[in-house]
């Protein structure tokens, strides 16, 4: 208390007039969070309204096409309602037109808090290339305790006219992709977003394991091997991924335990199968945990 | 109370024991302003009245090694009765780690949770055990567990029975570390791959690991560990470890004496925190053949052309008959020969690879063009360094150059 004082008292000397708003110690906001974003939203200027209208004018035109689409499948109703055991059905193809735009990239660097670096183009071979180079070095700051990451995302499923929706993968119980690593294993992350304030950061998530070398390789990881994570946290109260509610998909990769340095994965593309074989539901067991133990 | 306490440490540090006076303060960085008796820092002037810098005792040992480390926690304890300020003792501790060598050591953080008070904070009533009891020494050691899974140190059970006598069932460091017991054995052994752990220092073991890490994609593949000094005019004296499959000799042996083969690199391959680079031996992707592929693949949803099968026999078709089977080193973007790393990874080494190659089974090497074609930056950042002097010959990203193996000889 005494040094927290005196740090405040120093603080003082120097800008008395914020001397009220700086907190000497972390703020941990539980309760509820005000954006989905947990504090990391960049304030982008407003464009002017003009701008506005002439942005929305020319999203008409895509979002009406995307809506004229909807309507037609909606009047043919030809979904695919069978199990076809052994078909991949391809969701993220590398080799299709314009493919990047459908991604983001972010790395620590983004906010300031990390020096890596981090880009997704497409490869040699046509498929999707993520590479840059992780790096855990960071301004000693005593905010930062851990830095070095890149990450992929992609971009919100939505229907026409910006509505948000979801993807429906229930059918299926295999996740197959088709990769050429640098032998680092990398993160697979499922976003299962939620309504509430609470599920926003559900993210499910498995490692890919990549071998390395020249050679493709095909992964392919059963659905019920994910587990429930949020922020960052392996959560107490886990569950099979609610594959009707999946929002977005992603790829991590960290520069844990030294392993700075260059990183490259490309991918080809990233489907989805439906193998009888494989009964399990959630890979995990659940023990029944003690009283007010689970989430503290 | 703080003040006081660094008092009584340097009472007790001043006479005696010079390990002794080494920990009479285990403040971290921000030790300096803690220690200073007045609030205001404009108001002291430099030289009077300013306690003497305290030093922390791992930065300031002189060996670094697990012993001094064990030795030093074993001072602290025994020093005094109250142990006091044992949290910024553990942190500093636990910031120290890396450098004696001992952050993967489950002895070494036992020893360090030794160091709490046993039965001193168990909670005893229910508004105790709510609140967080002992707030900064549960997260002290909640951190310290933390550490331990980012280096990957699973615990055992000897540590749950010392969490339990210090925190007590209700205690947070306990959640956290049945957290850790419940999923870290989990995801040990999951890789597909396993590695020894930590991984070999010699870079041959390495080189060798990374090759049969690679070849697991042909099951056929063989590694071998060739030495340079085995040929007559090759400049470096290294090692080569190449790997190739009887697969990948066959498919050498029917490459077109026309077409050119490639030694790509270096690329790179992760083992844990290691890189290792190696080169790959490219053809071209055979597009002829791979087109035929594509043509055996029948649209079995096309219902234009349904044979009768009543009106005499149906022609043979392509996927009836025998063909070739495509290998798995037949990939889209090429077909991959052989791979290898080398200890210098020079083009003079890799030259050495080709004509072992040559010499070890595969004759028709010397007949076919071989292209160099690296891609590293390598050469480059060195020519930045040393002001263009003195770099070895390795062409950078743009450049290729032909180097007819025959003619090499």
């Amino acid at each position: 208390m005494n040094s927290l004082l005196r740090q405040g008292l120093r603080l003082g000397c120097c800008l008395p007039a914020v001397q009220q708003q700086i907190h000497t110690t972390a703020v941990h906001r539980t309760f509820w969070e005000r954006e989905k974003k947990s504090g990391y939203k960049t304030k982008l200027p407003e464009p002017s309204k003009k701008q506005m209208i002439m942005d929305g004018l020319r999203d008409l035109k895509e979002e009406m096409k995307l809506w004229r689409q909807e309507v037609k499948e909606k009047f043919e109703s030809d979904p695919i309602l069978v199990f076809r055991p052994g078909e991949t059905d391809v969701v993220f193809d590398f080799k299709a037109p314009d493919v990047l735009d459908k991604w983001t990239v972010t790395t620590d660097a983004d906010h300031g808090e990390g020096k890596s670096t981090a880009t997704l183009e497409l490869s040699a071979a046509g498929a999707g290339l993520f590479h840059g180079e992780v790096n855990s070095n960071h301004t000693k700051d005593g905010i930062i305790k851990r830095t070095g990451y890149a990450n992929i995302r992609t971009k919100r499923v939505r229907k026409s006219f910006k509505r948000e929706s979801t993807y429906d993968w229930t059918q299926y119980n295999m996740l197959i992709m088709k990769v050429r690593g640098d032998g680092r294993s990398y993160l697979i992350n499922l976003h299962t977003e939620g309504y509430f304030d609470l599920m926003w950061n559900d993210i499910y998530h498995y490692v890919l394991y990549t071998r390395g070398g020249p050679h493709w390789q095909i992964a392919k990881i059963p659905f019920s091997k994910f587990f429930l994570s949020s922020k960052g946290r392996v959560q107490d109260r886990q569950g099979a991924i609610p594959l009707n509610r999946v929002t977005h998909f992603g790829f991590s990769v960290a520069a844990k335990k030294g392993m700075d340095g260059p990183f490259g994965l490309e991918i080809d593309y990233v489907g989805l199968e439906f193998d009888p074989s494989h009964r399990e539901e959630f890979a995990y067991e659940m023990y029944q945990t003690p009283k007010y133990i689970v989430a503290t | 109370m703080i003040r006081r306490a660094q008092c009584l440490l340097r009472l007790h540090g001043n006479g005696g024991h010079s390990l002794v006076s080494r920990l009479r303060c285990y403040a971290t960085d921000e030790g300096n302003p803690k220690q200073n008796p007045n609030p205001n820092p404009r108001a002291q002037k430099p030289g009077t009245k300013n306690l003497p810098a305290l030093r922390n005792p791992f930065t300031a040992a002189q060996d670094r090694t697990k012993n001094s480390y064990l030795t030093m926690v074993e001072i602290f304890q025994e020093r005094d009765v109250h142990r006091r300020n044992h949290v910024e003792f553990i942190y500093a501790a636990l910031k120290n780690m890396a450098d004696f060598g001992v952050e993967r050591d489950l002895e070494v953080y036992k020893a360090l949770i030794n160091v709490m008070p046993k039965g001193k904070f168990i909670p005893t009533n229910m508004f105790q055990a709510e609140f967080m009891h002992y707030p900064k020494q549960q997260q002290c050691i909640i951190d310290l567990l933390e550490q331990m899974e980012d280096c990957g140190v699973m615990p055992d059970h000897e540590m749950e029975a010392m969490l339990l006598n210090v925190f007590g069932r209700q205690g947070h460091p306990l959640r956290k570390y049945w957290r850790m017991m419940y999923w870290m054995p989990k995801f040990k052994n999951l890789s597909p791959w396993p590695l020894p752990d930590p991984v070999p220092d010699d870079t041959l073991e390495m080189a060798k690991l990374a090759l049969e890490r690679m070849c697991t994609v042909d099951l056929r593949s063989k590694i071998t560990v060739f030495e340079t000094s085995e040929l007559k005019d090759a400049i470096d004296d290294t090692w080569i470890v190449s790997g190739m499959s009887p697969e990948q000799e066959k498919l050498l042996r029917e490459h077109s004496r026309q077409k050119a083969l490639y030694i790509e690199g270096p690329f790179h391959i992760w083992l844990r925190n290691r890189r290792i680079n190696y080169f790959t031996l490219r053809a071209d992707a055979d597009s002829e053949f791979l087109s035929q592929l594509d043509e055996r693949q029948l649209d079995e949803d096309d219902v234009s052309h349904i044979e009768v099968p009543f009106f005499g026999r149906a022609p043979p078709r392509r996927h009836n008959q025998l063909g070739k089977l495509r290998s798995v080193h037949q990939q889209d973007d090429g077909t991959i020969m052989a791979i290898c790393a080398t200890g210098t990874s020079t083009k003079d080494s890799l030259l050495s690879w080709i004509r072992l190659l040559e010499a070890n089974g595969n004759p028709s090497i010397g007949e076919v063009p071989v292209l160099f074609r690296f891609t590293s930056e390598v050469p480059a950042k060195a020519e930045e360094i040393e002001g263009g002097a003195s770099v070895p010959a390795t062409s950078d990203n743009s450049s290729q150059d032909e180097h007819n193996s025959s003619r090499a000889k």
